[in-house]
């Protein structure tokens, strides 16, 4: 921090006459006539970081990249774009996978909401949509004795499956030139006026657009009708020649029950004029959903209920799409993974916020990591100095250099540690190999998966505890593979013939399993019509004996004589199983034992758990109980108590955290005075103090944390405790 | 323990307490005395001398029982620990004294007070042997002074109780010593503890100080003070100020890709985002992009004008004469825009404390979010209070789609709301300075002569009486009269003003009268109430020198 720093934030920023207005368009300081021209940006300069001084020298073409210079801001402008570069191309990748993009506000595609959809997701609801507008087509107000048609859809944790669901109906709807879906959510219901209202411009704005309202609502014969009025609205029906107008209620729990009430009633006097089919989306379950209704209002509904599945299920499918494809290049670590999945299984996030997530760590990692640059296919070009010291720091290439110096190779370190051109090379070619191992590792965990399920070992044990497992690189010694391993030796012939057919590709091309399969097949044509074949680990060839000796039951097993063909059977088995444990511990390596596994592993719980479950009390607390942690102290008051040196606020809650449940406003002021006395003496001012005071005060209480209390005469109430 | 007051010598005892409560009426340095008195509290103040005359004052049962042995705490554990089954182990110090009192009455006193008794005893023997010490060494309670300051504001509240309770106690058990115990517990007691531990039942027990002792800051003091006033922590503030500055680029990123942002953590985010705003519109120039700036402190604003200055800054000139009363209607007004313009630059909207109380309902937050899910829409809010979260389910949180960054900036909230006012309001004296004494004068130069004189009465005869007020105090030299007069607020009986007024030909008919008045209630400029037999009391909500300070100026003009 230069001198000249405080200097140049004056408070005056705060106090120009724009920020009083509640909402205004911003329009920087030096377009106003009565500041020159040449102060806003040298005062600029100075508020900024060195980073982007840095970024402003940067050549004019690279503009348009957010990434910022790395390295202590030593980072080559070339490097920062193929960082972002990078990021590109890998990103979209795996966005295609997932086509989730249609949820999101991509900067250049302004609306790919109805276009794009899902893929994924898409699969899981596919079945519950066609359902519906099965039903919706189906139903009509004859067929249900002059009830209001409605689809009641228990959603559950999954929320934002309904607004897929809906958009989708409506895209049906629209194109089979049918009717259309309006959506409604409780905010827009806060009257039977502004409800119905809302219903009509989003039935004529859902085909027409928004001018088209305009001049729906203008542009007719006769009176003038009011917005509301729903005369309007099957006038529109008629000249649409709609057969369907499905009414979504998407948060039916939070509307006001009278008003439902009103409309139901309204909606149903209308019901010959105007085709209506209700959808109410709910989150709780039908049986309350009817009770808060009165009885005349649920007797003019009737219809069907729908049950949309667990989001679970779909995140697990994200995840195995984004981990496990065979061309992954990128791959997140156990703790993000297991972040990812407790967020989702405490119902914290949506699928869409699943993947949002996910991307987020994706930008994290080449955003703020420099080794990122090795994505690239072109990182070859770049400027060697910074990028290979910064190789040299990572742990993985000490430990990579400690193994080939107690292999024997001190040469190789040597070369490593001095020539950058060999460092590079060695880098491209491991990065390349530690790639593959990773793939590796989570093709034997969906082939663990795919055993699982064959084998009927566990039903629901998915792709993502697998992969946690994998991941920490405990897979191998864990009970799932030691289940699998021994489960696999009691199989019959037939059985093992199934479960060589789902082993991948990678392991069925080793000569080792090749020989296997090949004999096996030998030995099923020696013996072709004898039935499957059992090895010798069967239950079914071990005889149980029970003996009784001393009064106590002893069962034996032994093994029953068997056949030549089932002993042919069993060695190939055996070879079998050894194949198969050699492979797991061959493959099923710890990704944090892979040299550079930095650049292609994150696995840091950190930036994702507080970026999105982020925890506001504590860090307000945190920085008014011990505010030193946030204002990095010149001075030597790191020591941890009340001084005149903290800001006030942190001062006054402190004191307040020792009160009780109402504190003396007076006595309140006295200690904080005190405080301020104590440590300057005499030299203190009161009304300065009593003004840190007021404005203290006032800030606890627009925290939430005191009130007004009315027991006694200025006292005031606590209302928070710290740490709860 | 009761007893023991008249007849013993407690009055020396009691003295160096009830002097600077009698100080404080009088003098003004009420300030210092109090801080005399928490060192007399300081558990460390002589510890040398202390310890030793506890472990004989307190009788080994009492010891054993509660087996704590630091010095301070003793007293107040014993009142949370000991069982009121011994009674007697605790009043043993007492007992010399009650020798001589009658069996009968004492062993009323113990069938009756037993518990209240027994914890009294050891609160009160606490109060007495601080007394004793700082009788015995008076320098060592100053010097002990700030090391207590973690005990805090109860603690310091505790002495300065006993002898406003003096009087009291000849009429029965005093109120609330039951309960007489610190809210500050010994020792680290987990948060949950903590909470049960301040909330037990029973009366709380805070002392009876009233603020008007000290004379409270109005509006111009405020500013006046602070702006002399320079911020120890300044340069530490703008260092973490600049750290975050530090992360616009990456807030930036965030932006292009789709998220939006939210700050929290303590302190005003105002600055930090108009230089925010500063480094987009630089970044982008010469673009200009377009940047709506949202303070959610203002009072009475409106979602639709958000989203109406929106829709201005996307449309421009070409926006429709009539945007709609409803803020759904231009909500999706500027959402069919954006999507008729695929060429259009994204918008970012700033918005200070999205969960100020003006934003802070569900319906707004609702239409906030479908703003935020909006394509094109860059929203970045930030939120002040700590459980900010609360307002968004998992919904909104789905449409908001922000992600979470701790901004704590500490800076003061000096924009967002008035804080005299705030202030005032949370110490139920709000009333007491509508308009101040600036006001008033406004008031009273528009009105007629007349009505300025009858004010001008008013006020002489309230000072007079106040005048009156602070004499009685003096020769009295009671506490608890100064109380009662500053409870309720100096009023004249609306006769008696009448009659005045009339003697000085100021109204010359009772309705005149109250029409004149009329004019003052209109503006706050004076207060009226019933008193106990039903007489109408009228007042004025300033303080006497506002009082002397508006009289001086009619007078004068």
């Amino acid at each position: 921090m230069d001198p000249d720093f405080l200097e140049t934030e004056a408070p005056d920023s705060s106090r120009d006459g724009l920020n009083t207005q509640g909402v205004y368009i911003y329009r920087p300081a030096n377009a106003k006539p009565n500041k020159p021209q040449n102060e806003r940006p040298s005062k600029r300069r100075k508020v900024e970081s060195d980073g982007q001084e840095r970024q402003d020298k940067r050549p004019q073409g690279t503009q348009a990249c957010p990434f910022v210079p790395l390295l202590n801001g030593e980072e080559s402008a070339s490097s920062v774009d193929l960082r972002y570069n990078a990021y590109q191309r890998l990103w979209s990748k795996q966005e295609a996978k997932i086509q989730v993009c249609g949820r999101f506000k991509m900067a250049h595609a302004v609306d790919t909401y109805l276009t794009v959809m899902q893929e994924v997701l898409e699969d899981v609801d596919s079945k519950i949509l066609e359902e519906v507008s099965s039903f919706v087509k189906g139903s009509s107000a004859q067929v249900y004795d002059g009830c209001i048609p409605s689809a009641l859809v228990t959603v559950g944790s999954n929320v934002s499956s309904l607004g897929r669901l809906l958009t989708r109906l409506n895209e049906r709807l629209i194109t089979g030139g049918e009717g259309g879906v309006v959506v409604l959510e409780s905010g827009d219901a806060p009257n039977i006026k502004t409800t119905l209202k809302n219903i009509i411009r989003g039935a004529v704005t859902n085909t027409e657009g928004n001018d088209g309202y305009q001049n729906f609502l203008t542009d007719r014969e006769g009176p003038r009708l009011l917005a509301y009025d729903l005369d309007l609205l099957s006038d529109y029906v008629q000249r649409k020649g709609a057969t369907k107008l499905v009414l979504a209620f998407r948060d039916s729990e939070a509307f006001d029950p009278n008003l439902l009430t009103d409309l139901l009633s309204l909606l149903s006097s209308w019901l010959d004029r105007i085709p209506f089919t209700l959808l109410f989306g709910i989150s709780t379950s039908v049986e309350l959903f009817e009770g808060r209704l009165p009885r005349s209002s649920v007797a003019l509904l009737r219809g069907k209920y729908f049950e949309l599945h667990e989001a679970s299920n779909c995140v697990d499918r994200i995840y195995e799409r984004l981990q496990a494809e065979t061309d992954g290049e990128f791959w997140l670590g156990r703790n993000i993974t297991g972040v990812l999945f407790e967020r989702t299984s405490d119902y914290f996030h949506t699928p869409e916020a699943f993947f949002r997530t996910v991307k987020y760590a994706y930008m994290s990692h080449f955003f703020a990591n420099p080794l990122a640059v090795l994505f690239s296919k072109d990182f070859a070009g770049l400027p060697r100095g910074k990028l290979c010291q910064a190789i040299r720091n990572l742990p993985s290439f000490r430990r990579f250099c400690e193994d080939l110096v107690e292999d024997g190779h001190p040469k190789q370190v040597r070369n490593l540690l001095e020539n950058d051109e060999y460092l590079f090379q060695e880098c491209s070619r491991y990065l390349e190999t530690g790639k593959q191992q990773m793939r590796n590792i989570f093709v034997a965990v969906k082939m663990t998966h795919a055993f699982l399920k064959h084998l009927n070992l566990s039903k629901k044990t998915g792709v993502s505890d697998i992969s946690i497992l994998a991941l920490s690189g405990e897979l191998h010694d864990s009970q799932i593979v030691g289940d699998i391993l021994n489960t696999m030796k009691t199989l019959d012939s037939d059985g093992l013939k199934d479960l060589l057919a789902t082993v991948p590709e990678t392991l069925a091309d080793s000569p080792q399993l090749r020989e296997v399969q090949a004999d096996f097949e030998a030995l099923l044509k020696a013996y072709p019509s004898s039935g499957p074949l059992r090895s010798e680990y069967d239950s079914r060839n071990s005889i149980a004996k029970a003996t009784v000796v001393q009064q106590r039951v002893q069962v034996t097993k032994s093994k029953a004589k068997q056949p030549k063909r089932d002993v042919e059977y069993t060695q190939i088995l055996d070879r079998f199983h050894a194949t198969l444990e050699a492979y797991f511990a061959g493959t099923l390596v710890k990704p944090q034992d892979l040299f550079l596994y930095e650049v292609f592993l994150l696995d840091m719980r950190n930036p994702l758990k507080d970026t999105f479950a982020p925890r506001p009390r504590f860090a307000i607390e945190r920085a008014l109980s011990s505010p030193f942690d946030y204002l990095m102290s010149t001075s030597d008051t790191s020591e941890n108590r009340l001084s005149a040196k903290q800001p006030a606020t942190a001062i006054l809650y402190q004191l307040y955290l020792e009160s009780g449940a109402i504190v003396n406003a007076y006595d309140l002021w006295s200690a904080f005075y005190a405080v301020f006395e104590s440590d300057q003496g005499d030299k203190c001012d009161e009304r300065a103090i009593m003004a840190l005071f007021y404005r203290a005060l006032s800030e606890l209480k627009a925290l939430g944390v005191v009130k007004n209390s009315r027991k006694k005469v200025d006292h005031i109430a606590k209302t928070s405790w710290a740490g709860l | 323990m009761k007893r023991k007051q008249p007849d013993s010598g407690s009055d020396d005892e009691y003295r160096p307490v009830s002097t600077p409560k009698r100080q404080r009426t009088t003098a003004n340095g009420s300030v210092s005395v109090n801080n005399n008195i928490i060192g007399n509290d300081s558990p460390e103040a002589s510890p040398t001398k202390r310890t030793p005359r506890k472990s004989n004052a307190a009788t080994p049962a009492a010891l054993k029982e509660s087996g704590l042995k630091t010095p301070t705490q003793r007293a107040k554990a014993k009142a949370l620990f000991t069982t009121p089954t011994k009674p007697t182990a605790v009043s043993t110090p007492t007992r010399a004294r009650n020798a001589d009192r009658s069996a009968k009455k004492k062993s009323a006193r113990l069938l009756l007070e037993q518990d209240d008794e027994e914890v009294w005893d050891g609160a009160d023997r606490l109060a007495e042997e601080i007394l004793e010490d700082e009788n015995g060494a008076p320098d060592v309670t100053t010097a002990g002074g700030d090391k207590d300051l973690k005990e805090s504001v109860e603690a310091s509240a505790e002495p300065t109780e006993k002898p406003a309770q003096t009087p009291k106690r000849r009429a029965g058990r005093p109120k609330g010593a039951r309960n007489k115990r610190s809210p500050t517990p010994e020792g680290e007691l987990p948060p949950h503890e903590r909470y049960f531990f301040q909330n037990r039942a029973g009366p709380t027990h805070t002392s009876n100080n009233t603020l008007n002792k000290v004379s409270l800051l109005t509006h111009e003091e405020y500013f006046d003070t602070l702006a002399r006033y320079t911020d120890p922590c300044k340069r530490e503030k703008e260092f973490l100020l600049d750290l975050h500055h530090r992360s616009f680029p990456q807030w930036d990123f965030e932006f292009d890709q789709g998220f939006n942002i939210c700050l929290y953590g303590f302190g005003s985010k105002r600055r930090l985002l108009q230089s925010f705003a500063d480094w987009l519109y630089q970044k982008h120039s010469p673009a200009s992009p377009s940047i709506v700036i949202v303070n959610g402190h203002t009072p009475n604003i409106s979602i639709r004008s958000i989203f109406a200055t929106i829709a201005t800054a996307v449309l421009g000139a070409d926006l429709p004469s009539k945007l709609g009363s409803q803020p759904v209607e231009v909500l999706e007004l500027l959402q069919s825009v954006l999507k008729s313009r695929p060429s259009q630059e994204p918008i970012t909207v700033l918005i200070n404390s999205i969960d100020a109380p003006p934003l802070r309902r569900a319906v707004n937050q609702a239409l906030l979010s479908r703003l935020a899910a909006t394509p094109m829409i860059r929203l970045l809010a930030t939120a002040d209070t700590p459980n900010f979260l609360l307002m968004w389910d998992i919904n909104f949180r789905d449409q908001y789609n922000f992600v979470f960054h701790d901004c704590t900036t500490f800076s003061p909230f000096d924009a967002e709301f008035d804080i005299v006012e705030e202030v005032h309001g949370l110490l139920g004296r709000k009333g007491r300075r509508i308009g101040g004494k600036e006001g008033v004068g406004f008031v009273l130069k528009s009105l007629p002569e007349n009505a300025q004189n009858l004010y001008r009465l008013l006020l002489t005869e309230l000072i007079t009486m106040l005048d009156e007020g602070h004499n009685s105090d003096d020769e009295d030299g009671g506490q608890g009269q100064g109380e009662n007069n500053a409870h309720d607020e100096t009023g004249i009986e609306f006769r008696m003003l009448y009659q005045k007024a009339t003697e000085e030909f100021i109204a010359s008919s009772e309705m005149m009268f109250r029409t004149l008045l009329k004019e003052f209630h209109d503006h706050q400029m004076i207060t009226s109430r019933m008193d106990a037999s039903g007489m109408e009391i009228l007042g004025v909500p300033l303080s006497r020198e506002e009082m002397e300070g508006v009289l001086e100026d009619l007078v004068l003009s």
